[in-house]
């Protein structure tokens, strides 16, 4: 995978995140348990790498490697949300608490809630407006993809009532519209083709099949 | 995100790191005994202390993971934490600054939680 500048904050890139999802292999794999931006990374991630392998047959880093817009966008706007952005005020008891959420963190949220849609992966998540003032009005901006033959229309406005049950439970924030944007269909994987000639290798690997 | 600055006249909790340390890992059990907090973690995030998190790498110190500084008479208590999905993350937030605040009275403390995960 290949993502100009994809490193997140924390020093570490998706690439090497990737990586220690295909291998386990990690320079510092203790600092996995105490990132939570590494940790939601590897969330999507892993998410992506399964839709991947419904999709495409193969893992992420292959489908990510440049050569697919959808692939790369997705990419792009998980390197900028896994950064922890704003901070989001929440309501405390006693005046001299501050208590806060981070808009990556909420990012994030938004992020799982469409992800755990059957064949759908997040793009952009954004949340538009003031957040760090209490109450002020908030539009939420989602993209996905989803894979062909899925309903869209229910799919969003069952996206659309999930989060704003969740927004509504995780958040304080005063969530006054969510747009849902489909960027992507995504078609999903020719079926293969008999032959006559019966099988002799690992049939996932296409390859070397004429 | 808001920054933790330090004041000008600051020091470790009682003048004492042994003391400092043990009263963080007594604030570190009341935070995680909150119900819905899955994980605390580094007071400072990891990009602010790029030299502290070398060191614990290579000696293999755990960097702190509630964050004190008394200014005066006040101590001021810096908390990360992940909130579970199960729980409303607000209210757990709150629960887990007047934990914090209960237990340090009658001391004047400044309470600051960030909620850097949602969901597990």
């Amino acid at each position: 995978m290949n993502t100009p500048n994809d490193t997140l904050d924390c020093g570490h890139s998706l690439a090497d995140l990737s990586a220690y999802l295909d291998t386990g292999q990690i320079d510092d794999p203790a600092h996995l348990e105490r990132c939570p931006e590494c940790q939601a990374a590897l969330a999507s991630l892993r998410n992506l790498s399964q839709l991947g392998g419904d999709l495409l047959r193969s893992d992420v880093a292959d489908a990510g490697s440049g050569n697919d817009d959808w692939m790369q966008s997705i990419l792009d706007n998980l390197r900028l949300e896994l950064r922890p952005g704003r901070s989001i005020p929440l309501q405390a008891e006693h005046p001299d608490d501050t208590l806060w959420e981070s808009e990556g963190a909420v990012s994030a949220l938004i992020r799982s809630v469409a992800d755990a849609l059957p064949g759908t992966a997040a793009g952009k998540c954004r949340l538009q407006g003031e957040v760090t003032i209490m109450g002020a009005p908030i539009t939420v901006e989602v993209e996905v993809a989803v894979v062909y033959g899925h309903p869209m229309e229910e799919r969003a406005a069952a996206l659309r009532d999930e989060l704003a049950r969740t927004l509504a439970t995780q958040t304080e924030l005063n969530i006054q519209t969510i747009n849902i944007t489909v960027t992507d269909v995504l078609e999903p994987p020719a079926p293969v083709q008999p032959t006559d000639t019966p099988a002799t290798t690992d049939p996932l690997n296409t390859e070397d099949q004429p | 995100m808001t920054e933790f600055l330090e004041a000008a006249n600051t020091s470790p909790v009682g003048g004492s790191a042994a003391v400092s340390t043990a009263l963080a890992e007594e604030l570190l059990g009341l935070v995680q005994a909150v119900e819905g907090v899955h994980s605390v973690y580094p007071a400072q995030p990891l990009w602010q202390s790029i030299a502290g998190a070398a060191l614990a790498a290579v000696t293999g110190e755990k960097l702190p993971l509630i964050g004190l500084v008394e200014t005066g008479d006040t101590l001021a208590v810096k908390v990360r934490i992940g909130v579970s999905a199960s729980h409303p993350a607000p209210a757990v937030t709150r629960k887990a600054a007047g934990a914090i605040r209960r237990h340090l009275l009658p001391r004047a403390a400044v309470v600051e939680i960030s909620v850097v995960q949602l969901g597990s």
